[in-house]
Formats: C-alpha cells, sequence, structure tokens
C-alpha cells in the first residue's frame, strides 16, 4: 500500500475511475485548474493518452475553451475547485446560457461537512444556493459507486443544451 | 488606422478562415465589413474569452482555420489567455488583439493604461513567437500575408492599432442573432465544411 492509500477507493483507484468515467462518455479535452482534493485526479488525466490536458490560467479560460470545443464537435470537461467555480458564474451564464452551450464541470464540494479549512466558510455557504439561483442542474458524488453519475452528467448536458456540474466531496477525493 | 477600415481589408483578406468576434465592437465592425451569417460566431456575450472560445475549435478541428477577435478592453481582463494559447500553440489561430485604447462598447470609456501598455510586449513577454503589430492600411497591405499564412509554424498573435468608433460607427448594427440560432446557423455550416460531427444528430 503506497503512502496516500488508506483504504478502500483511495485515491489513485479513484482519480483512474474518475478518468475512466470521462474518456466512457466521449471526453476527449479536459481543463483544469488545481485544487488539493483533486490534484490526483488532475495528474491522472494528465497522464492518460486518451485525453488531451490543457492547464490554463484561470477557471473562466476553461469555460471558454471547453465551449469552443463543443462547437467543433470535441468532448470537453473542465475540473476546478470549488473556488473556482465561483468565478466562472458570468461566462456561464452569459456564453452557455445565451448560446445554449453543453459543458460538463467537475468541481470540489468545498466548504462541506469535514472540510476542515476555515477559508472555505464561503464555499459552504454560498455554493450550493449560488449553483441553484443560476439553475445550473448538479449531482454530488461522495462514494465510488456514484462516479457513473459523471456520465449522466455529461449526457444530460447535451440534452439539455447547457452546463451540468458534477460535485465531487472529500470523503470521495480524500 | 479606422477600425472599420481595416475590418474591411481583413475581410477582402479572409481565405476559408472561421471568425469568431468578442464583446465590444468587434461584432458590430466584423457584421458591417463581411455581412456573414454562418462562418462566423458573434461572440458577444463573452468578455476576455473570445481567443480561448476560438483556441476549442481550432483544437477540434486542426485541419480547419480560424480567426478570433478581441478587443485590448478585453484582453486587460485575461491577458493570462496568452499564456495558455502559447502552451497550446495551435498554428490554425489567428489572435487578433483590436487595439481602440477604450472600452469601445461602452461609450469610449478610457482603458486604465491608455497609450503606455506594448500589447506586443506583453505577448512576448509570455512567450509568443508569431507577433505582429499594424498600424495602417499600408502595413497592412505589406505585412498581413506573412501573419495570415497558412503555413503558420504556431499560434500567431496580431495587434491592430486602431481608431475607436466615432459617433456614427456606435450605431452600427449589432449582428442581429439570438445566440441559439448562431449556434446551430455556425455549427451546421462548420459540419458541412469539415466533415466534423458538431451535434448530437444531422438534419
Amino acid at each position: 500500500m503506497s503512502g496516500h492509500e488508506t483504504r478502500s477507493g483511495s485515491k489513485p483507484e479513484i482519480a483512474r475511475a474518475l478518468a475512466d468515467s470521462l474518456a466512457d462518455c466521449g471526453v476527449k479535452l479536459v481543463a483544469s485548474l488545481p485544487d488539493n482534493w483533486i490534484t490526483e485526479v488532475i495528474d491522472e488525466v494528465d497522464r492518460d493518452a486518451r485525453f488531451t490536458h490543457v492547464p490554463v490560467n484561470r477557471e473562466e479560460s476553461a469555460i471558454g475553451l471547453c465551449s469552443g470545443a463543443y462547437m467543433g464537435g470535441l468532448g470537453s470537461a473542465a475540473i476546478m475547485g470549488a473556488s473556482g467555480f465561483m468565478t466562472v458564474i458570468y461566462a456561464i451564464t452569459k456564453i452557455n446560457y445565451s448560446y445554449e452551450i453543453p459543458l460538463l464541470i467537475l468541481i470540489t464540494l468545498r466548504g462541506a461537512f469535514g472540510d476542515h479549512h476555515k477559508h472555505h466558510v464561503s464555499n459552504g455557504l454560498y455554493l450550493r444556493p449560488v449553483m441553484d439561483a443560476i439553475d445550473i442542474p448538479y449531482t454530488i458524488v461522495s462514494r465510488p459507486e456514484e462516479i457513473p453519475q459523471i456520465g449522466k452528467a455529461y449526457r444530460h448536458s447535451r440534452t439539455f443544451s447547457r452546463p451540468t456540474v458534477v460535485a465531487l466531496t472529500r470523503d470521495l477525493l480524500k | 488606422m479606422r477600425y472599420l477600415e481595416c475590418f474591411r481589408h481583413l475581410a477582402k483578406r479572409r481565405n476559408g478562415e472561421f471568425v469568431i468576434t468578442s464583446a465590444g465592437n468587434s461584432g458590430q465592425a466584423w457584421w458591417a465589413a463581411s455581412g456573414d451569417s454562418e462562418a462566423s460566431f458573434y461572440l458577444d456575450a463573452s468578455m476576455s474569452l473570445s481567443t480561448m472560445f476560438a483556441s476549442g475549435l481550432a483544437l477540434a478541428l486542426p485541419k480547419q482555420r480560424f480567426w478570433a477577435f478581441m478587443g485590448d478592453g478585453a484582453f486587460c481582463m485575461n491577458p493570462g489567455m496568452l499564456m495558455v494559447e502559447r502552451q497550446m500553440n495551435l498554428p490554425n489561430l489567428v489572435h487578433f488583439l483590436v487595439s481602440n485604447r477604450s472600452y469601445g462598447a461602452t461609450s469610449n470609456a478610457p482603458l486604465p493604461s491608455g497609450p503606455s501598455c506594448d500589447f506586443a510586449m506583453v505577448a512576448r513577454g509570455m512567450g509568443l513567437e508569431r507577433v505582429f503589430t499594424f498600424s495602417s492600411i499600408a502595413d497592412l497591405e505589406s505585412g498581413l500575408d506573412a501573419a495570415i499564412t497558412q503555413n503558420a509554424s504556431g499560434h500567431t498573435f496580431v495587434v491592430l492599432e486602431v481608431e475607436p468608433f466615432d459617433a456614427e460607427e456606435q450605431r452600427l448594427p449589432q449582428p442581429p442573432f439570438d445566440g441559439p440560432e448562431l449556434k446551430y446557423r455556425f455549427g451546421r455550416h462548420l459540419e458541412m465544411v469539415s466533415g466534423a460531427t458538431i451535434f448530437d444528430y444531422r438534419v
């Protein structure tokens, strides 16, 4: 057992399962910004030849990049932390809502029970209310057996012609 | 150089490129210059994201060529995009920075940097190598071919130094499309030209 494998469903296996889930639903481009909870996931995607991984400068750039990829027929996903997601409301509501462009976004469910970082209090208070306020469909994945929800969220985004969010919990990732 | 004159010149020199315009005056100017309703995506709702959007397209369709316009006001909101563009280094994408030193769509409110910012130097500082600046139609006539060549070695960044819209130009019509219509007009045209499947069904 490696140093950070502490239990069944430990980080490398979860990262791989998340990458498999993305690949299975047709994602070929992944744009990311890091968050400590998803470092392993981003590393996994970066190593995985099934994906073109583009680390971006800010989360809004990921929204623009993935939206353009959709218009070119390339499946994509944006991976970011909760705080980053809170900065992309303009981009989502302007680009994806105005032009009805699908997009799958994976975020961390920061500020929820078990997150000991005080600076994520704001996400605990406002992340879900903000998602509700812009009527963006989202699902919370907290156990390995729920990872297939990613494929459903991807397909729903394309049916709905708007973004969907999969929020990954600390219990899943750490 | 006059903004509209510059865009009319670019429209004449265009050779099959797909065009993405930005929030600001570029959509108005390109609509006036080209009247294009199929191979241009007027991404008006997108402060600072037109070239990222175009990068996604250019990555997805490497055999097609893309031009993306962005005002310097939008650029100031997200200059770090150039780091991503440098990293992707897509040879089929030209980023046109339309520098009128003002927020043109909001009554020409002045840019914080005024005339002092050297956008070409910013781009070089971010590692871009194919960087061009044009300040007149004569410059474009003599140098544009090198900037928009189909055999570019990598990503291209072009600064267009233009005058802000005057009062009459500010009244130029906006492209008259709702978002979903643009999406389908552009996407269906792209499907026809490239053979790619953009949407989940064909008509």
